[in-house]
């Protein structure tokens, strides 16, 4: 088949146009459009390979506006790179919406072995749908010995050890793994005071994580409150407030104005001069239904200009503009505020209440930010993480984003499987187990499965600067022998292999999840046969 | 000499392109044959499926036929002729959109040796009429009524339908899993109406194909929100649902007018008008003892707020089609207007609650009074791949809701067909004149569809196709077809690979009308493009620069 879409000729030898600019469009059919897919999904594969494990390494991207990503995170590298062919956007998609759901994930690596062992087999000449079938129920098989070799974890508000031992799993192979046991006490305390227990649920969106530049990753903290990045609106106004009453408005401090279009003539002297004291009468009044609800702190969504600033000045109620909306909703939910529309609806009850309220400065810099803290519902949890430069504090944020997804799906489901590579090995035995017993063709595509679930471990092994052959070949004979799943590549070189005295966790929905999406999508691409790419439309 | 003399008549516009007679004839049935080619691969369990990437850099990858022809965008006469027949095929049955296009092509293929001799194709459309006819009545006598009495083996009859539907899709490794949740939702819908526009799609990136999940009520994912909705409750159990086209919000309450104030004391009164009236509707809405306010126009924040404080939930901007399935599942009407709510208008459903599924939070309406409506969740790695999910399961929708429809069903994997074509070539023996050559020409044709199926699954068709035609020659084997897990032949009716009859008979009928179609042209008259697109560009560019010059100095 030539390189154009549907080319043929009538009897006169005359080509006909069947579809539209076919001239323009490029196809590629059968076992060639099969191992481009592969090679493409390989190469993707083999770009997030070594940032896989705790000795993983970071890459550098740089976007298209300059701006610096260091990063270690799989989604987050191919999300960077913009990848442009059509099926390695399909992986890119893959990682992105496992990071979504779980927060983590290798599934890349997984899928790019699975094509790469397709692409033997397709050598071989199997149907590439045998090999889909054959892969689909290996997985089925891995995903069942999942369930069998976890172990269930206990915890409750009070024993939040293993929660914290599967945070710094998660951290391991990140940036802050400095400060790893502060980053992970972090995760769990935040999670945990937010989530529901009972329905097993957790609102990712009152977990809020705020950086700054300055200090270094130590003086990074978690706040029983809200962080906003906003001043008090006149400098001396007091710094700190105990015991804050805070009325959280979202009208403008200034005469209320209707929204239909208006307008006043002022024809004469007096009227102006009576607009002037209604507008400072309405000034004054306003502060003083804040005042007489009891409120000593005013947050504001909109601004208020000089004039009333100075007035709330000397009527000593400190007060904080132009606070964005979602702000003003975690203040009011930590709070337990009601937001008021109108000053005329002002009411005690309305309020909200923390027990302290600072601006907090940094270093020489001039920038200040709000601190409120103690607040009557800790439910609203902010993380402010501290950073020498803004990359450190991205890749911080990032780490933190996915340790807070792995305990959160550990309060989902607190079944768990062990990492550094051991749920994948004890996986591979299992499948190579039953592949014997299948005899259609099959059996070579679970073999091929079993072997792409290696290029884990390898990859770990490779990573942490051990031999990887030797290394897989040692613990797979030791799972075997010592009949241990929990035994995987010991990534940190302290002489033991079990994960479980490593306290390497894995949540099992995180593991089942990823054998699932990679199965799926290597199945996508094994039943692709025919691609047709329309040509760049002329401008 | 005279001749010479007599002008030239220009009977056509310069460059009209016609091309007439046979060789046109032949040379459409050729633009077929390419087209069905390229779909040919995707048929049955084993079919492969398609990327294509269209000129804005959109990918699809797709195993639906009308899909796949929609999206080569086909500009050849002849060649649309398919692309409508599948279209028309995928509107009214929903599934089979790949074989009638194939059966199409294959009939015009067969039939390209006679037209090369020199048949009339008057006589060949008469073959087709004739033999399509026996065809769809052999199909009625073959198809096996269903049996609606007993519910569990007509739920199990559905699930036969659908599963052999989905076989041939991304899916079929799960078709155990959806069959059952394409039955659900389709046995969910008024039975009488079966509208499939009643069952809700939704699509959430993430998660595996299993976790996709069929919610009996309405479904739809979280509408923008505002400040205050965190602090409105997320769960309630039979709470009163008012739905509306209102928006509320605080704004001028005409666009255009213009209020004049005379004096400063006015302004205040005006201010408070307009506060008035949002919360004069606000108040009659929290009247009505709604708990959950809906509306397809904003709410905005004041109203947000207003509701949280009363322990109300409300969601602005609800979709259209959201918001009529929703009406459908809890009863009650649309409100163009807060005044004069009556109860018979509200709705109501057992239990509510906006739950998180993926990264998305939804809100999920459950144990609705008059479910005739379901939702559909799907979970998938990919969008493209959640996209074939749902044309997989629209087929498969579709087969279900004509198999309740039509009531009978057939042996599919290419049974019906050969049983077809074996009795129509006997009874081609049977008559004389060319007809007999038309009828075992189509009844050859037939059998195009368990060829495909057993060359795309890898198996030597030719064996395949003589151990069929020898088993349907016998009494008694009308069902037997192509049997992909043994790579041989069997019973196919007793393997429940069953399909509507209603699908294969208007595949007959719809194919035998295109080649008819297709037969019936033996002239093209292509009027030379009026504007190339290039030229139109040109013509565009050309007209901006003189304007651009009219609006330069005026000349004179």
């Amino acid at each position: 088949m030539s390189g154009n879409a549907v080319y043929a000729t009538d009897e006169y030898g005359r080509p006909f146009i069947i579809i539209r600019e076919q001239g323009k469009k490029t196809r590629l059919t059968g076992l060639d459009a099969m191992k481009s897919h592969i090679l493409a999904a390989k190469t993707v594969a083999n770009i997030v390979k070594s940032s896989l494990g705790p000795k993983g390494l970071d890459k550098i991207l740089i976007s298209p506006d300059g701006d610096i990503t260091v990063t270690n995170d799989g989604a987050t590298i191919l999300d960077q790179m913009e990848v442009e062919h059509q099926i390695a956007k399909l992986l890119v998609q893959l990682s992105k919406s496992q990071d979504d759901e779980i927060g983590d994930g290798t599934t890349g690596v997984v899928a790019g072995a699975l094509l790469e062992q397709a692409e033997a087999l397709l050598d071989r000449g199997i149907h590439p749908i045998r090999i889909a079938d054959g892969y689909e129920r290996a997985c089925n098989i891995a995903v069942q010995h999942l369930e069998k070799v976890s172990d269930v974890i206990e915890f409750d508000k009070d024993h939040t050890e293993n929660l914290f031992k599967t945070a710094k799993t998660s951290l391991g192979s990140k940036i802050v793994s400095k400060c790893h046991d502060q980053f992970a006490k972090m995760a769990v305390d935040a999670v945990l005071s937010v989530a529901d227990l009972e329905r097993k649920d957790v609102d990712f969106e009152l977990i809020k994580i705020d950086g700054k530049l300055g200090g270094s990753l130590v003086d990074s903290r978690l706040v029983y409150g809200v962080i906003i990045d906003k001043d008090m609106s006149h400098p001396q106004m007091p710094k700190e407030i105990k015991d804050a009453k805070i009325a959280i408005l979202t009208c403008p401090f200034e005469p209320p104005k209707p929204k239909t279009k208006h307008k006043l003539d002022i024809t004469s002297v007096e009227e102006y001069k009576k607009l002037q004291s209604y507008e400072m009468e309405k000034f004054e009044e306003m502060v003083k239904q804040v005042k007489d609800c009891g409120a000593n702190l005013a947050i504001c969504q909109w601004g208020f200009d000089d004039e009333a600033n100075h007035l709330l000045y000397q009527n000593n109620l400190p007060a904080c503009r132009w606070v964005g909306g979602p702000e003003i909703e975690l203040i009011a939910i930590a709070t337990n505020g009601r937001i008021v529309p109108r000053f005329e609806e002002l009411s005690p009850e309305k309020l909200g209440h923390a027990g302290i309220v600072r601006e907090i400065s940094f270093g020489t810099t001039k920038d200040r930010m709000l601190v409120i803290e103690e607040c009557a519902n800790t439910r609203a949890v902010t993380i402010f993480v501290r950073g020498g430069n803004k990359m450190i504090i991205d890749e911080a944020k990032r780490s933190l984003n996915d340790a807070i997804c792995a305990v959160r799906n550990l309060v989902r489901d607190n079944r768990i499987v062990y990492g550094g590579g051991a749920a994948e090995i004890s996986c591979a035995l299992e499948i190579q187990k039953h592949a014997d017993e299948i005899s259609s063709i099959e059996q070579y595509a679970m073999r091929s499965f079993a072997s792409a679930l290696e290029s884990v471990p390898l990859a770990l092994a490779e990573n942490s600067g051990l031999s990887p052959i030797e290394t897989l070949a040692e613990v797979q004979s030791r799972q075997v022998k010592e009949n241990n799943p929990r035994l995987g590549v010991d990534c940190n070189l302290t002489g033991n292999n079990d994960m479980r005295d490593q306290f390497v966790y894995d949540p099992l929905i995180s593991k089942r999840q990823q054998y699932l999406l990679a199965t799926q999508l290597v199945k996508m691409i094994l039943k692709i046969d025919d691609v047709i790419m329309s040509g760049e439309i002329d401008a | 000499m005279n001749s010479l003399m007599q002008p030239q008549i220009i009977l056509l516009r310069e460059g009209t392109d016609t091309s007439q007679g046979k060789g046109q004839l032949l040379s459409n049935i050729n633009a077929c044959i390419a087209i069905a080619d390229t779909i040919r691969t995707t048929l049955g369990p084993r079919g492969m499926d398609k990327l294509i990437v269209d000129s804005r850099g959109k990918v699809t990858i797709s195993n639906d036929g009308a899909t796949i022809l929609k999206l080569l965008d086909i500009v050849h006469p002849a060649g649309k002729v398919l692309v409508d027949i599948a279209r028309s095929q995928d509107a009214e049955v929903g599934d089979g959109t790949t074989s009638v296009s194939l059966f199409a092509a294959e009939l015009l293929k067969e039939i390209k040796s006679y037209i090369e001799e020199g048949v009339s194709p008057q006589v060949i459309i008469k073959g087709f009429r004739k033999a399509s006819q026996l065809a769809i009545n052999k199909v009625k006598e073959l198809a096996v009524p269903i049996e609606k009495s007993n519910p569990d083996e007509f739920r199990e009859i559905l699930e036969k339908c659908a599963s052999t539907a989905l076989s041939s899709k991304l899916v079929h490794s799960q078709k155990d899993f959806f069959k059952k949740m394409v039955v659900d939702a389709v046995l969910s819908l008024d039975q009488e109406e079966l509208n499939e526009k009643m069952i809700g799609i939704k699509k959430i990136p993430g998660g595996a194909m299993q976790d996709s999940l069929l919610v009996e009520g309405v479904a739809f994912k979280k509408t923008f929100s505002y400040a205050g909705f965190e602090q409105q409750p997320k769960s309630f159990k039979n709470p009163k649902i008012l739905s509306l086209n209102v928006e509320l919000e605080l704004k001028a309450e005409r666009d255009n007018a213009e209020v004049r104030v005379e004096k400063v004391k006015e302004y205040q009164a005006i201010v408070d008008a307009e506060w008035k009236i949002i919360y004069d509707k606000l108040e009659k809405i929290v009247a009505t003892g709604a708990k959950i306010v809906l509306s397809r126009l904003p709410i905005g924040d004041l109203a947000t707020q207003y509701f949280a404080d009363r322990d109300i939930f409300c969601a602005g901007r609800v979709l259209n089609e959201d918001l009529s399935r929703v009406i459908k599942a809890v009863g009650g009407q649309v409100q163009s207007s807060v005044n004069d709510i009556k109860p018979e208008h509200l709705g109501s459903c057992e239990y509510f609650e906006e739950r998180q599924i993926g990264g998305e939070r939804f809100n999920i309406f459950q144990g609705c009074p008059n479910s005739k409506t379901c939702t559909l969740v799907l979970r998938g790695g990919a969008e493209q791949f959640i996209e074939e999910v749902e044309r997989s399961l629209h087929d498969a929708i579709m087969v279900v809701r004509r198999a309740i429809k039509s009531k009978t069903i057939v042996a599919g994997g290419g049974a019906t067909e050969m049983e077809v074509s074996r009795y129509l070539r006997e009874y081609s023996r049977t008559i004389e004149g060319k007809q007999q050559l038309i009828i075992a020409a189509f009844a050859k044709a037939l059998e195009v569809i368990p060829r495909q199926i057993a060359d795309n699954a890898g198996f030597d068709a030719t064996d395949i196709l003589n151990k069929l035609r020898q088993k349907h020659a016998t009494d008694g084997n009308q069902w037997f077809g192509v049997d992909i897990n043994s790579e041989s032949i069997s019973n196919n009716y007793d393997n429940f690979v069953w399909e509507p009859a209603l699908v294969k008979i208007n595949i007959l009928s719809a194919s035998t009308e295109a080649a008819n179609l297709i037969l019936s042209v033996d002239e093209t008259v292509r009027n030379p493009q009026s504007e190339k697109p290039d030229a139109a560009a040109n013509a565009r560019a050309r007209g901006a620069m003189m304007a651009a010059r009219g609006r330069g100095v005026t000349r004179r």
